[in-house]
């Protein structure tokens, strides 16, 4: 089998991710087949993809570099480049188009006839090629242009639902913010090739002077901030993913937020290396208010995607204290705590994907049913969507870290190797560190109450509305989509040193210190290492004591009780005629105490409207909250205004309109470059 | 033999100040007709002298193009461009002409001061022939902001590339064959555009003063 090397498996996937585009285009008016064939292709292709990762993960000690495109211009060779750390984000990449591309099989079926399938395949195909070629991009220019092309089709497709003015509204405000965040990226590379003279991010970075590492510290972590949604960058991601199609929502918040990291990974940690502790202070200091926020404002949210939205950015900053630790600990020559925070912060990446896909791809599976993104025209799916119900309440279990879900051991691990980053000593960094221990519980109990919250209001009690009475489950290949990466998360949390032996690889590359030894107990172990507190959990005995309680809780109820005799009324009503759905908690009362207690931050006001001419005995009442969020209102609308009325005013004074004006610009501005090059250079 | 090409260059450049001098849209075609003249007479000179040393005839075979397209083509494009547009006798300049001269002596002073350091060949030596036709380009862009008439930014277009074309000449004597026959292309293809816009605006505007494009703003 010497033919089926990382390089062939890689580029055959790459081809087929092309194919699978072009056939969509070929076949742009049969909807069906294009389709099936599209998400068939894309299958196999992310299979290919998912053998070249594990090849190069697991048998390969060297970089893969394929060189696809050498010319004499400079800078413009096309180079791939695959190391573990592109080899781990090429396997997240690939298990969830896996499993998104089935799920889309089914999905798309709603769109037959109203929106342009065809279109809809090539845009996902080239947005899957575009991620993958971030991850394996060989230089800065490549990274820079696959980065855009990626932010360009994500724009389309996010806007892909097009005449809804929300959705229009979602997609511009994505595109601006893709785009600031990619000017800083600019200016980074920019810095590095004044100073390096090359755009090759695998040499040596000495040539950069102090001063500049921690500039491109800062544009690099705006840059990928943006693109990771974290706070006070984040204002595009709530809109953005309920707009996408739930497939690409899946992507999006799955796959594609996690390039920040893999950037941020492959240009501040192994480009610039770590040298600085107010690095890491940075990226764990954002890291926690984007935790505790972004689940925060994920819990008073009705809307299920744009909850699921919020609770990515959550993620993302529990990923960057994870990163943040691992970089204050590495500039400390603390090289066991940063290597733990660092698998800790990957694995996390793997969960999120998987989990997170999940969710989406089960909130999707719910639009399906119910035609609607809101909670409170939900309740009682459980019933009528059994299956996507289970593999939701699985991924919710996941995103809220319970055992034995995958969730759990990836934040456990963060916790283990905060506390382990806590050295008796440094005062203020060890202040800080126990805040990132209570913003990582705050927001861990936070999530568990939202996804309460979530799966409560839609999948229990009784149908708010017709269509969710009258939903049906969806076809197989949703739930096959969605029940795929629920198994995995569930599989990953009682076997998780599965996972770690692949994270382990990444981190020996990027810190040159494995981790897996000190984590390994025996096969049902899986410790803090050993040379910290050598504390250890064992997810396989949780599962089994779980198993065994309540296998015992019900022989023993058997044994007092006897047989199950069952008697069937219904619940006590008050004495009112019959229970009915608008007697249960709403969402918006679910969150009401939150509410209360974040006051300041939500800035909440309600409005009870009451209809009828007596107060006492209304006809009817309504009543409706309204939070409004901070970042917006006080950043970025001044800011935009002031971009708008400064534009208004351009278009008055400079632009005028007339050719002379615009030709004696660029005449004057040839001169003054003249004079200086003449006077300076 | 450079002397010949200072006496040239030179009369280039003095050909642009007539061009900035003339009032008329056919006398400004005319004298551009005479530039290209020069050039031709220029590159001809240089082709002869390069075939007898060294017996290419690439710079031969641009001269023949520039007389067939910029002394005989582009001119007669020009004439039966205008004669298609209405004519109405009108100031076709924002300042008069003396003061154009005087701007564009500041502009050949301006070049002789900043072109020694442009880096390459001849850094940091006053090469009089390449100061002459770098002037001729910025005399160029400035002819094309000085009129009114859209046929007036067509030949300072036409003179910008002459300027760039000779500059090319003295400072290279004989750039690569192919990239000359590139740059006619791109010429021919500009000038055939431009026209055709401008009998476009014509038609729209009833005037071919693109001052009127102004009403095109959002």
């Amino acid at each position: 089998m010497t033919f089926l090397t990382a390089e062939f498996l890689l580029s055959t996937s790459i081809i087929l991710y092309m194919i699978a585009a072009l056939a969509a285009l070929v076949l742009l008016k049969n909807q069906k087949l294009c389709a099936l064939l599209s998400s068939l292709i894309c299958i196999v292709a992310s299979l290919f993809g998912l053998a070249a990762a594990f090849k190069q993960l697991l048998f390969e000690n060297t970089t893969m570099a394929l060189r696809l495109w050498q010319s004499n211009i400079p800078f413009l060779d096309v180079i791939l480049s695959m190391d573990a750390l592109s080899a781990f984000f090429v396997l997240c990449l690939s298990i969830l188009t896996l499993c998104v591309s089935i799920y889309s099989i089914g999905y798309m079926k709603h769109y037959y006839g109203i929106r342009n399938v065809g279109l809809f395949y090539f845009l996902y195909a080239g947005f899957i090629v575009s991620m993958f070629l971030v991850f394996t991009a060989g230089n800065a220019v490549i990274f820079f242009v696959v980065w855009e092309i990626m932010a360009v089709v994500s724009y389309f497709l996010v806007s892909f639902e097009s005449d809804e003015p929300e959705t229009q509204r979602a997609g511009i405000l994505y595109i601006v913010m893709t785009h600031i965040g990619t000017a800083f990226l600019l200016i980074a590379f920019m810095l590095m090739f004044r100073y390096t003279g090359s755009f090759d991010f695998s040499i040596s970075s000495s040539a950069l002077p102090e001063n500049i590492r921690d500039i491109m510290f800062v544009l690099f972590l705006v840059g990928f901030g943006t693109k990771a949604g974290i706070i006070p960058f984040h204002i595009w991601l709530p809109y953005a993913h309920p707009a996408a199609p739930s497939n690409i929502s899946a992507l999006m918040s799955g796959i594609m937020i996690k390039t920040a990291i893999y950037g941020l990974l492959r240009f501040v940690f192994i480009y610039l290396g770590v040298e600085t502790t107010w690095w890491g202070i940075a990226i764990l200091v954002i890291g926690m208010v984007s935790a505790v926020l972004g689940v925060a404002y994920a819990y008073i949210e009705q809307n299920i995607k744009r909850m699921l939205a919020y609770s990515s950015i959550e993620n993302m900053g529990i990923i960057f204290i994870g990163i943040g630790v691992s970089f204050m600990a590495f500039s400390e020559g603390l090289e066991l705590v940063g290597a733990l925070a660092l698998t800790a912060a990957l694995l996390h990446t793997v969960n999120h994907t998987l989990f997170k896909g999940s969710l989406f791809l089960c909130a999707g599976s719910v639009h399906y049913a119910v035609h609607s993104k809101n909670m409170e025209d939900m309740g009682g799916l459980i019933k009528r969507m059994p299956i996507t119900a289970l593999f939701f309440l699985g991924g919710a279990l996941s995103v809220s870290a319970m055992v034995p879900f995958n969730g759990f051991i990836s934040e456990w691990l963060t916790y283990q190797s905060i506390f382990a980053g806590i050295i008796p000593g440094q005062a203020a960094e060890n202040i800080l560190l126990v805040f990132a221990v209570a913003a990582l519980a705050l927001s861990g109990a936070l999530a568990a109450a939202c996804f309460i919250k979530l799966f409560g209001i839609s999948f229990l009690g009784l149908a708010r509305s017709e269509q969710a009475a009258s939903a049906n489950e969806v076809p197989l290949s949703m739930s096959l989509g969605s029940g795929i990466l629920t198994a995995l998360c569930l599989l990953s949390g009682i076997f998780p040193l599965y996972a770690l032996g692949l994270i382990n690889r990444v981190v020996l590359q990027l810190a040159n210190r494995p981790i897996l030894d000190q984590l390994q107990g025996n096969i049902f172990f899986l410790y803090s290492p050993l040379e910290i507190h050598g504390n250890a959990i064992s997810p396989q005995i949780i599962v089994l004591t779980l198993v065994i309680i309540a296998a015992g809780a019900l022989f023993i109820e058997r044994i007092i009780f006897g047989k199950e005799k069952r008697r069937e009324f219904g619940t006590w009503d008050c004495g009112y005629e019959a229970l009915n759905p608008r007697m249960q908690y709403s969402a918006a009362a679910f969150s009401k105490p939150i509410r209360v207690v974040f006051k300041m931050m939500f800035r909440s006001s309600r409005d009870l409207k009451i209809k009828g001419p007596l107060t006492y005995h209304p006809d009817a009442m309504e009543y409706s909250v309204t939070t409004e969020s901070l970042f917006e209102k006080y950043v970025y609308d001044p800011v935009s205004r002031m971009v708008t009325a400064f534009s208004r005013k351009a278009k008055f004074m400079i632009q005028t309109g007339s050719v002379h004006t615009y030709l004696l610009y660029i005449f004057i501005t040839t001169l003054i470059l003249m004079f200086y090059n003449r006077v300076i250079g | 033999m450079e002397n010949y090409f200072d006496v040239l260059s030179a009369l280039i450049l003095f050909s642009s100040f007539v061009l900035v001098a003339n009032k008329r849209i056919i006398s400004y075609i005319r004298t551009f007709q005479l530039q290209a003249c020069l050039i031709a007479l220029t590159a001809g000179i240089m082709g002869m002298n390069s075939f007898l040393k060294e017996g290419k005839i690439d710079i031969l075979v641009v001269c023949a193009i520039i007389l067939i397209l910029k002394v005989y083509y582009i001119p007669r494009l020009l004439r039966k461009t205008y004669a298609g547009v209405e004519y109405k006798v009108e100031k076709d300049f924002f300042l008069n002409i003396p003061i154009l001269i005087f701007i564009c002596c500041f502009l050949v002073l301006f070049a002789y001061f900043s072109v020694p350091t442009i880096g390459g060949t001849m850094a940091g030596n006053v090469n009089i022939q390449v100061v002459n036709s770098f002037s001729l380009v910025l005399i160029g862009f400035f002819f094309m902001i000085s009129r009114k008439k859209a046929i007036g930014q067509i030949v300072g277009f036409l003179v910008i590339e002459n300027g760039i074309f000779i500059t090319a000449m003295f400072s290279t004597h004989g750039m690569p064959f192919i990239v000359d026959v590139g740059v006619f292309i791109d010429l021919i293809t500009a000038v055939l555009i431009m026209g055709i816009m401008v009998t476009r605006i014509n038609d729209q505007f009833e005037t071919i003063d693109i001052n009127q494009l102004k009403n095109l703003r959002g």
